[in-house]
């Protein structure tokens, strides 16, 4: 396929993997180092150290200063962050092509010699509770959708979210950290990717330069309990100061590996994707709702373990939020009853195609399919086989996916009831 | 550890341009890595020429521009979009209005008629025109719910009061109900055609066969036209520290906004203000502000400071988040990152590592056929000129370290700062109260 790079696989002595992509367009480079570190290796009381460990990896090493390591990156025309999922921990650095060692040195560094000290811990604790406030306890639907997850998992670690509760992420010690880095940052649980304008030898080398020499150590890790089949509808209200009335619903589906992902996702796309969609013709255009959306994730952001199909709608105002759900409800059910129209699935496969070659304009995400997809399905090869599984679905896979996952008995549903202020105090303090 | 030395060689993508006799500017850049085409039209009208109280007329206009054509009914015109795995998006900014279609090279024919198409043959249908109005008041009543947007416009508002920059792009719960279709539509034929408009296409097609369209179907497009834009007015100044509290009574945590009118894209000290606000507050950990803020007191997540590149003078912001209690320390905080600065200036290896980001991570800005486009149309827009996307690494290597004191006490004014804090306004009233007079909205 034009434009998608072969990708070479090399692996260390110490377990670490490395994947390499030339693309020689633009003398720039996407380094990625993606842990298999994630909110599903947590435990009830320890929830969101995955992400705070995350902000604390830019603490500094024996050699590197606290924050120095992007002052560093940036300071040689570098971009970088890093992102903490239910499943893996990536960081990331794109930089011009000639500054690839340096990332490369300065990953490793913080990997073997990383300084945790009460000093950097305590601001950063604050950040992440600041952060969560950001993303969960003051955004329009953040909280919403965090009771969710913890009312359709019942034992899986998917129940709690990624950045973590309030009350864990106060009472987490240094200790945790160290325990945390010590289990699961081993290059034995770590994916190098380097995409972009070098030649593949060059990253063999220079990765084999810095990372050979860390010692890999095995750390058993707890087993992760698994999600027992939903056997009936869960339902849950949630109450706060808003606008308007919404309800999130999440539908249980397989992991990442699983083929009926594909499938699934051509239901939504025929579902929210684009004007000519079916909500989006019966719900937003006429006004019904300020929005109406089904979801599974994209390419590579599917879980590792089953995961949520989402449903969601907002409603306009002056729109009954029960009427609308129950609408909602039998356009999903026509999925389960009628094929979907032959032209309609060339549309979303169309769409499929379409929207996965957009992606792979940049470098970062490039490295990111690679990279994600040999973390969360064992093996980055799996990506050339997403473009064929698009194109093999039929009409009657749709009907059968629609049949076994879209049923009332598999969906948990938060519906958002606005209240006044009062009434908000009332309930008692959000965090 | 100091700043690298420049990066490899990196030189512009090759831009193909041509004039029309009717005016259009056609760029076209050749890119084949994927089988993708970025198509854009850009017409030298935005949303300064609303007309007083009709707020979010130039954009309601372009979105009406794809609700429908004579040959297609909005419908079936998205069904063709979709149909093609394509996008399909029409804004606009202050200063333009911009047609956006990315879709598949292969479709690259089909995409380019529909372009124009919806450009020239849309019928604003009076039942879609209100449909979408109240699509977007629906929308605009959702978004009293987010504090970072109430934050951002009543900033805005407040800063260009008077001014045609006072109201969102997109209008007001005000503004849009009293809006027409019939004006709609006079909007568009007196303001949405040449000359001035660009079109520029990106992606895996070929640049002659771009421009033989172009010149092929775009005379016939153009139905008579007059540049409009309303003549540059002055924009208002503050004369002390303004402080507007607005009360969420919900919230745990207050959003904040700061700054003041800055300098427009084309002035002469843009650049230096560029390097400048990276130290102060664009360079993420390396800037002033987010090192004392975020990573030595720990109230925030996230702060940036920002100049906003526009045509006119944009905003000077800076923006950030903290927890109710912590909401005055960190204004104050702020202000005395800021005097610092002004007192001090920055250091060598501050401004050399300034320079070597931007001129470093300059190629990663034409990384999508997307971008390279918008980096194109800006810069005409600006009145800049390609050049200046050449030029642009070379530039900021020459700005020197009292280029960036005098900058900085030219173009930043602590004494006569605009505050603007969303949250729980009890808490923290009375502290605000010592910086002077406070202002409290609902």
């Amino acid at each position: 396929m034009q434009g998608l790079p072969k990708i070479i696989e090399h692996r260390l002595a110490n377990g670490l993997c490395v994947l390499v992509g030339e693309v020689h367009s633009l003398p720039i480079v996407s380094y990625q180092v993606h842990f298999a570190a994630g909110s599903r290796y947590e435990r009830p009381g320890i929830t969101g150290i995955t992400h705070l460990f995350e902000h604390m990896m830019f603490k500094g090493t024996q050699q590197v200063g606290p924050e120095e390591f992007s002052r560093i990156i940036q300071a040689n025309g570098g971009t970088l962050n890093a992102f903490t999922t239910t499943d893996n921990t990536s960081y990331y650095e794109n930089l011009p092509a000639d500054k690839l060692e340096l990332a490369v040195r300065l990953e490793a560094d913080r990997l073997a010699n990383l300084r945790l000290t009460p000093e950097t811990l305590e601001p950063e604790r604050e950040v992440v509770r600041s952060e969560r406030k950001l993303r969960a306890v003051n955004s329009p639907f953040g909280l919403l959708i965090e009771q969710l997850f913890a009312l359709a998992y019942e034992q899986h670690p998917y129940r709690w979210p990624v950045i973590g509760w309030d009350q864990d992420l106060k009472n987490l010690t240094l200790e945790d950290c160290r325990e945390y880095y010590r289990v699961h940052y081993s290059p034995a649980n770590g994916v190098v990717v380097v995409a972009g304008d070098i030649a593949a030898d060059e990253v063999f080398r220079m990765v084999e330069k810095y990372y050979g020499p860390i010692p890999s150590q095995t750390h058993l890790r707890s087993a992760i309990p698994k999600e027992k089949p939903q056997r009936g509808e869960k339902r849950a209200v949630f109450k706060k100061v808003s606008q308007v009335a919404a309800f999130f619903a999440g539908f249980h589906i397989p992991e990442i590996t699983h083929p009926d992902l594909f499938p699934l996702q051509n239901l939504c796309t025929a579902l929210s994707a684009g004007r000519s969609s079916r909500f989006f013709e019966k719900f937003e255009k006429p006004g019904k709702a300020v929005e109406a959306r089904a979801e599974v994730g994209y390419p590579p952001f599917l879980t590792m373990d089953p995961g949520l199909l989402q449903i969601y709608a907002i409603a306009s105002p002056g729109i009954s939020l029960d009427i609308l759900e129950k609408e909602v409800w039998e356009e999903v059910e026509k999925l389960r009853q009628e094929p979907l129209p032959a032209e309609e699935l060339t549309k979303v496969k169309k769409q499929a195609r379409a929207y996965f070659l957009q992606a792979q304009e940049t470098l970062f995400f490039k490295g990111l399919l690679a990279g994600i997809y040999q973390v969360r399905a064992g093996d980055f090869r799996r990506i050339d086989a997403i473009l064929p599984n698009y194109e093999a679905v039929k009409a009657e896979d749709l009907l059968r996916v629609a049949r076994k996952y879209l049923r009332p008995e598999n969906r948990t549903v938060i519906t958002l009831q606005p209240v006044s202020q009062s009434e908000h105090e009332e309930l008692g303090e959000v965090e | 550890m100091s700043a690298g030395s420049p990066s490899r060689f990196f030189s512009l993508p090759p831009v193909s341009s041509s004039v029309l006799k009717n005016g259009l500017k056609v760029y076209v850049v050749q890119r084949r890595e994927l089988p993708l085409v970025s198509i854009h039209l850009v017409i030298p009208c935005g949303a300064e020429a609303d007309p007083s109280g009709r707020a979010g007329l130039a954009h309601l206009t372009a979105e009406m521009l794809t609700l429908g054509t004579q040959k297609r009914s909005a419908s079936q015109l998205a069904a063709e979009v979709d149909g093609l795995g394509a996008s399909l998006s029409a804004s606009s900014g202050w200063n333009s209005t911009s047609l956006h279609l990315f879709g598949m090279s292969e479709d690259c024919q089909r995409l380019i008629d529909l372009l124009l198409e919806i450009y020239t043959e849309s019928t604003f249908s009076p039942e879609e025109f209100e449909q979408l109005k109240q699509r977007r008041l629906a929308a605009l009543v959702q978004q009293k719910d987010e504090s970072q947007i109430i934050a951002d416009e009543r900033f805005q508002e407040l800063l260009f009061q008077g001014t045609p920059f006072d109201h969102p792009v997109y209008g007001t719960l005000k503004s849009l109900p009293l809006l027409l279709c019939g004006e709609s539509r006079d909007f568009y034929r007196r303001t949405f055609l040449p000359p001035g408009s660009l079109l520029v296409m990106a992606g895996d097609l070929d640049a002659e066969v771009c421009f033989r369209w172009a010149e092929d179907h775009f005379p016939s497009a153009v139905q008579g036209s007059q540049g409009l834009g309303p003549e540059e007015a002055p924009l208002p100044s503050l004369s002390g520290v303004r402080t507007i509290l607005v009360d969420r009574p919900d919230l745990t945590q207050s959003q904040i906004r700061l700054g003041h009118i800055g300098i427009p894209h084309a002035h002469p000290d843009y650049l230096a203000f560029e390097v400048m606000n990276y130290i102060l507050g664009a360079g993420g950990f390396a800037s002033r502000l987010m090192r004392r803020i975020r990573s030595d007191l720990g109230y925030t997540y996230g702060i940036r400071g920002s100049l906003e590149p526009r045509k006119n003078s944009g905003p000077f912001i800076i923006s950030t988040f903290t927890p109710t209690e912590t909401t005055f320390p960190c204004v104050q905080e702020i202000f005395s990152v800021i005097r610092s600065f002004m007192a001090q200036g920055a250091i060598d290896q501050e401004k050399e590592e300034a320079v070597s980001f931007l001129t470093g991570s300059y190629p990663m800005k034409f990384e999508t056929l997307s971008q390279v486009a918008y980096r194109i149309i800006q810069a005409e827009l600006h009145g800049l000129g390609l050049e200046y996307l050449a030029r642009y690494p070379e530039r900021i290597s020459t700005v020197s370290i009292e280029d960036l004191l005098r900058v900085a006490r030219t173009h930043i004014h602590p004494e006569r700062m605009l505050i603007v804090v969303v949250g729980r306004v009890e808490k923290f009233r009375r502290e605000f109260e010592q910086l002077g007079p406070v202002e409290i909205m609902g």
